[in-house]
């Protein structure tokens, strides 16, 4: 696959540039992890003697000062050691990267090997981005057992409470990033380059650096189980992470990389969709998942940095003494829970807002209609984005902070339904009469509006200020975002990789099986909130280790439908390893699908195009006919004789 | 082929006259109507009975309230369930393509309908502000407490990890691990926390404040039924974050001036025997 | 039939994955041997004659005489009481609580932990002396029992334990003489609690809760009332 179509200056400079050598070549996921460790122990031990002890008992800070700068080492020494910063230090040096280097580090001719280093190819990231994600939803789903096992029956039958507060914490946490991560991670970055007609995102570097992070977080954070677990659960709440154990510390230095990798995705990503849409793409004909995807990681990029400051406030309290969130000391808690929910309220439309959008481009092609209205799609989203930014408060109407704001936060956030609402009458609108061809992605389609419908009206409950006097805290609260995120959202994405499986896997997602484990866990995640909705409402707090035999049977029924989700979960992951291997190799447009994705080759060629296409109308003229003089109704257009030598032909777009 | 419907009808909100009689009895209206009209019937019997029941006897005007709230906004909440969900079912049974492989006909490439969007927007729209303005009402104080000209009865409740304790200023030295309250009496907590943020939750009477470090934090509520409830902790604070409860006893007038009195008696004076530094005791 | 073999083969690694999980969880979180009373007699009480069980209790200013065993364990200068964390008393008795304190303090941060509570007519014994209260100023530690809303019998018993002067000479054991604190109530019918201590004796950590405050097996515990054999 020659790949002189680029517009490389091809001009020979005097003497050529020298190649990356071959060490450079080598290194990867192993000698990144080699390297962090090494380093990681390094700086424990200097860190350790070089940094004062406590004089008395009442300034312990010298532990977590040395756990955060092991950590953050351990993170850096990891991305040296997987050439993370090979490119920059030869541009440096003077030494740019050839050509031959760039297509080496986008992984050309490389096999399975190029999912194991740094590799610049957005498809690559996509991937890595995809099994990363299953590997985090496993282990939270481990945890998730552990925690509704434990409350099978009252009187926290196996775990003492500091574990089960330190799996609750670290479930939520690993379930936020996973859940966060999930759509635009493997989607966005998969399958919206070639969607938009580019060859790669504008920042190929930074992608796989934004992967790469990510990766490195996961194991700080995992680390935070042998020191002590954390007392809080995911949110942290100040004073209470003051005084945590130093499982605390992996906690929020994996926060901190976490910031930064999807603050570098973010500017990728908006920078890709805004710079580098194809020839004839405006902005109406951007299809929607687009829409969804960009203004998700922009919000992203407003919101994350909320938190990474509150966790750096932290990491200062408890490795400096200092004490922004200690009242004794002049700080105070609401500091905490405003930075906190800041980024919190607008990190729950960064997960909802691409899972969406996904449904909205799954939709059309199954069936067989035009976005019920691609405007009011538009619009609901930005209303989402717009509101989502002043409604963080609801989280604290009862604590004490700012009582007069209550009445206007639950003005914003009572808005925020009249967008949502949009698109979902969008979605139903593309049902409307249309042909349902009722395959597994658009399954999802349905229970998402099952469930969402469930989660959403229990979250006007929660933002009516005086139901939440009495709802907050309790499991009615763990049941709605349950609800929204996993009932929306997690099941949106199913659907996606359903949709997406075949361009990305080059097979057919196993329909059967993949159903089986779909319905089965959609019935037990049913079982499990709606008992959970009836325990919050008799009165049970969140994150108790053992409640009170009041809430036993309703307990007991939550347990039971949480095993049923994790037999469900578990067919669904064998559908896609199964398939992944030896399903049926996919066509390069199954679903007749009329998005850019669906008319390149499967598996996609490097460069995605041969020739940029050239686009003349959206991307949802179904049923519309293609040969009236209205350039609306013209399907993509490319040159006739655009196929090169070896390279499959497009599939036909479908009419 | 077909070009844009006619119209494309859709489930317009009830009450509204219909259009024409054919256009509202033929399909897909009228089935859709039906569905709609038998879940909307099952899920305000869900809602009419199922969330008071699980909340429990109200134990104030404040629960009361909350609990009417849950209630009228289910109600609110069921025809829109409802519609989404009839579309959903009616679709499947209706529209579902049942031949193998693709599907070779498209659907009919309806763009948006103008009419639909403008109701589904102006009717959301509506119920978002009744809902709003019922919040609203709901948590200015009510009349009868604002020109209450009687002193609420003072309780300050300090949260610590992991035990809630409770002192009446109005009888120095009255200390307590449960809270005793007398009936129609109105009370205003003044909570703090010595160490964490706690959130101090009386479940069936609707009170929940955040106690938190440093700052005092006030709610008030008049217990109107005679009892013992339960008050939990509903924010995280560490280990026993599970075991911090304990109970509110709300009894009758007389009965409280009484266990008051005993409670300031039962105080520990200021003069305590106490050992002496040294400790001469023997092992 | 392949395909269902390899789904249910996946089903029983997570069920596997989920167990070794949940049993190395269980395993790590070491609980000390039970403590029990010792009943012997019977005594008067408002409630009636009823069963006397004695429980002797310790509290040290670190790990190496509890239940940690003689090196002290992961954490030798955390405070602990001894020698068990894990109590048991039987139901419907009147419970002594004989407890040794060996640790240095300061005042007290919530002053209604300074005073007795729960205990039968109030009142707790220090070195032979009946008080209702300790000096707010010298506490070492506290022993507090409480429980869920939801058990039938409540228990809330809170007693103070005074604390060794600073400069209080060291013994040939290495530690300081003891104040002796004896108490006594009465249990319901079986019922789980927990019990900890309420003066903050933490490490470092915000409000001294963190460190052994925060542990089980140091300065807190449970209490189960057992039904009488």
């Amino acid at each position: 696959m020659s790949a002189t179509t680029v517009e490389t200056p091809d001009t020979s400079p005097a003497a050529p540039t020298p190649e990356m050598g071959g060490f450079i070549r080598r290194l990867n996921a192993v000698t990144g992890v080699v390297l962090g460790l090494v380093l990681a122990v390094v700086a424990w031990q200097v860190s350790s003697r070089l940094l004062p002890q406590p004089e008395e008992l009442s300034h312990n800070h010298h532990d977590d000062a040395v756990m955060i700068i092991t950590f953050s080492v351990w993170a850096i020494g990891f991305l040296i050691g997987i050439g993370a910063f090979v490119g920059p230090v030869r541009w440096l040096l003077g030494r740019d990267l050839t050509e031959a280097d760039e297509e080496f580090l986008a992984g050309k001719d490389q096999g399975v090997a190029r999912y194991f280093r740094f590799t610049t190819d957005h498809k690559v990231v996509g991937i890595q981005y995809l099994v990363l994600t299953m590997v985090l939803f496993g282990v939270g789903g481990l945890l998730a057992m552990l925690i509704r096992t434990n409350l099978i029956r009252p009187g926290s039958p196996f775990l003492n409470p500091t574990e089960y507060n330190a799996i609750v914490g670290l479930h939520g946490i690993i379930m936020i990033i996973a859940t966060i991560v999930m759509v635009t991670g493997p989607f966005g970055n998969f399958i919206v380059p070639i969607m938009i007609g580019a060859r790669d995102m504008a920042f190929p570097r930074l992608n796989a650096l934004s992967f790469w992070l990510l990766f490195s977080a996961v194991p700080v954070l995992l680390a935070a189980f042998p020191l002590g677990g954390i007392a809080t659960g995911w949110s942290a709440y100040a004073p209470l992470s003051d005084q945590s154990p130093l499982g605390m510390d992996a906690f929020l230095v994996t926060i901190v990389i976490f910031a930064v990798s999807s603050g570098v995705a973010g500017a990728n990503m908006t920078t890709t969709v805004v710079r580098m849409r194809a020839r004839g793409m405006s902005w109406t004909r951007t299809p929607i998942f687009v829409f969804g995807t960009t203004t998700s990681v922009a919000l992203g990029l407003v919101a994350f940095p909320m938190f990474m400051v509150a966790m750096i406030l932290l990491a200062m309290d408890r490795g400096l003494g200092a004490t922004f969130y200690v009242a004794s000391g002049g700080g105070s808690p609401w500091l905490y829970a405003n930075l906190f929910w800041l980024m919190g309220h607008p990190e729950v439309y960064v997960i909802l807002l691409p899972a969406f959008a996904a449904l909205l481009e799954i939709t059309p092609v199954f069936t067989r209609k035009p976005l019920f209205s691609f405007t009011a799609a538009v619009v609901g989203i930005a209303g989402i984005v717009g509101l989502s930014l002043f409604v963080w408060a609801h989280h604290m109407y009862v604590a004490g902070w700012a009582p007069a704001l209550n009445g206007p936060f639950m003005v914003t956030t009572e808005m925020i339904s009249v967008p949502t609402g949009l698109l979902i009458l969008v979605l139903l609108g593309t049902l409307w009469r249309g042909v349902v061809w009722t395959r597994l992605p658009v399954l999802a389609v349905y229970f998402v509006l099952w469930n969402f419908i469930i989660g959403g009206v229990t979250g006007i409950y929660l933002s009516d200020v005086p139901v939440d006097q009495a709802e907050h805290g309790s499991m009615f609260v763990t049941a709605h975002f349950h609800y929204t995120l996993m009932g929306g959202a997690l099941t949106a994405t199913m659907g996606a990789v359903a949709f997406w499986f075949p361009k990305m896997t080059a097979r057919m997602l196993d329909e059967r099986v993949g159903k089986i484990g779909f319905w089965t866990a959609q019935i037990g995640f049913n079982i499990t909130f709606l008992g959970m909705f009836a325990v919050g409402l008799a009165g049970q707090p969140r994150r108790v280790a053992d409640p009170s035999s009041t809430f036993a049977a309703g307990n007991l029924v939550s347990s039971l439908g949480a095993y049923v989700i994790g037999i469900g979960m578990l067919i669904f992951l064998y559908a896609i390893v199964h398939s992944w291997r030896n399903g049926e190799p996919a066509p390069g447009n199954p679903w007749g699908g009329k998005t850019l994705e669906w008319q390149v080759p499967t598996p996609v060629p490097l460069e995605n195009f041969a020739v940029p296409p050239v686009v003349t109308s959206d991307f949802y003229s179904y049923g519309e006919p293609p040969e009236t003089p209205a350039p609306e109704s013209v399907s993509v257009s490319r040159p006739a004789d655009a196929v090169a030598p070896g390279e499959r032909p497009l599939e036909g777009s479908a009419s | 082929m077909s070009l844009t419907e006619a119209r494309p009808a859709d489930a317009e909100p009830p009450g509204e006259p219909p259009t024409s009689r054919p256009a509202w009895r033929r399909a897909p209206i009228f089935p859709i109507l039906l569905i709609w009209i038998v879940l909307t019937a099952l899920l305000v019997a869900f809602a009419l009975v199922v969330p008071a029941r699980l909340m429990g006897a109200a134990a104030s005007p404040t629960m009361r309230e909350i609990e009417t709230t849950f209630t009228s906004f289910s109600l609110a909440a069921a025809p829109v369930a409802a519609l989404v969900w009839a579309i959903l079912l009616y679709s499947l049974v209706a529209w579902r393509y049942r031949g193998g492989g693709r599907p070779t006909d498209p659907g009919p490439p309806v763009r948006g309908n103008n009419r639909v969007q403008v109701v589904w927007v102006v009717v959301s729209t509506a119920l978002c502000l009744f809902l709003l303005i019922w919040g609203l009402i709901v948590i200015q104080p009510s009349t009868s407490e604002a020109s209450s000209t009687q002193a609420p009865l003072v309780v300050d409740v300090t949260g610590q990890q992991w035990v809630w304790n409770f002192e009446y200023p109005a009888a120095p030295g009255a200390q307590s691990d449960e809270l005793y309250l007398p009936v129609n009496q109105r009370v205003l907590f003044r909570v703090t926390s010595k160490d964490v943020v706690h959130s101090f939750w009386i479940t069936q009477m609707g009170v929940k404040v955040d106690a938190n470090p440093g700052a005092t934090t006030t709610i008030s509520v008049t217990p109107d039924r005679l009892g013992t409830f339960d008050i939990r902790c509903a924010e995280l604070c560490g280990l026993y974050h599970s075991y911090m409860q304990t109970h509110v006893h709300v009894v009758r007038a007389e009965e409280f001036r009484s266990w008051l009195a005993t409670a300031a008696s039962q105080a520990p004076t200021g003069e305590v025997p106490s050992p002496s530094p040294s400790g001469t005791a023997t092992s | 039939m392949r395909v269902s073999v390899g789904a249910a083969a996946t089903v029983l690694a997570g069920v596997v994955a989920v167990g070794i999980a949940g049993t190395a969880f269980a395993r790590s979180s070491a609980s000390p041997p039970l403590l029990k009373a010792t009943v012997n007699g019977t005594a008067q009480t408002p409630q009636g004659t009823l069963p006397h069980a004695f429980l002797q209790l310790d509290t040290w200013p670190d790990s190496l005489a509890g239940p940690h065993g003689k090196d002290g364990g992961p954490h030798p200068d955390w405070v602990s009481y001894g020698p068990s964390t894990n109590l048991a008393v039987p139901a419907h008795s009147l419970v002594t609580v004989t407890i040794r304190q060996y640790d240095t303090g300061e005042e007290i941060t919530n002053p209604f932990f300074a005073a007795v509570h729960g205990t039968v007519d109030g009142t707790m014994t220090v070195d032979g002396a009946t008080v209702r209260s300790a000096d707010p100023e010298h506490i070492g530690h506290t022993f507090t029992v409480h429980g869920l809303a939801s058990n039938k019998d409540p228990l809330f018993v809170s007693v103070p334990l005074p604390a060794v002067a600073d400069d209080a000479p060291v013994r040939a054991d290495g530690y300081p003489a003891p104040h002796v604190v004896t108490f006594s109530f009465v249990t319901g019918g079986p019922a789980d609690y927990v019990w900890q201590c309420e003066f903050p004796c933490g490490d470092g950590t915000y409000a001294k809760f963190g460190g052994p405050m925060s542990e089980q097996t140091y300065m807190s515990g449970t209490l189960t009332v057992t039904a009488q054999a």
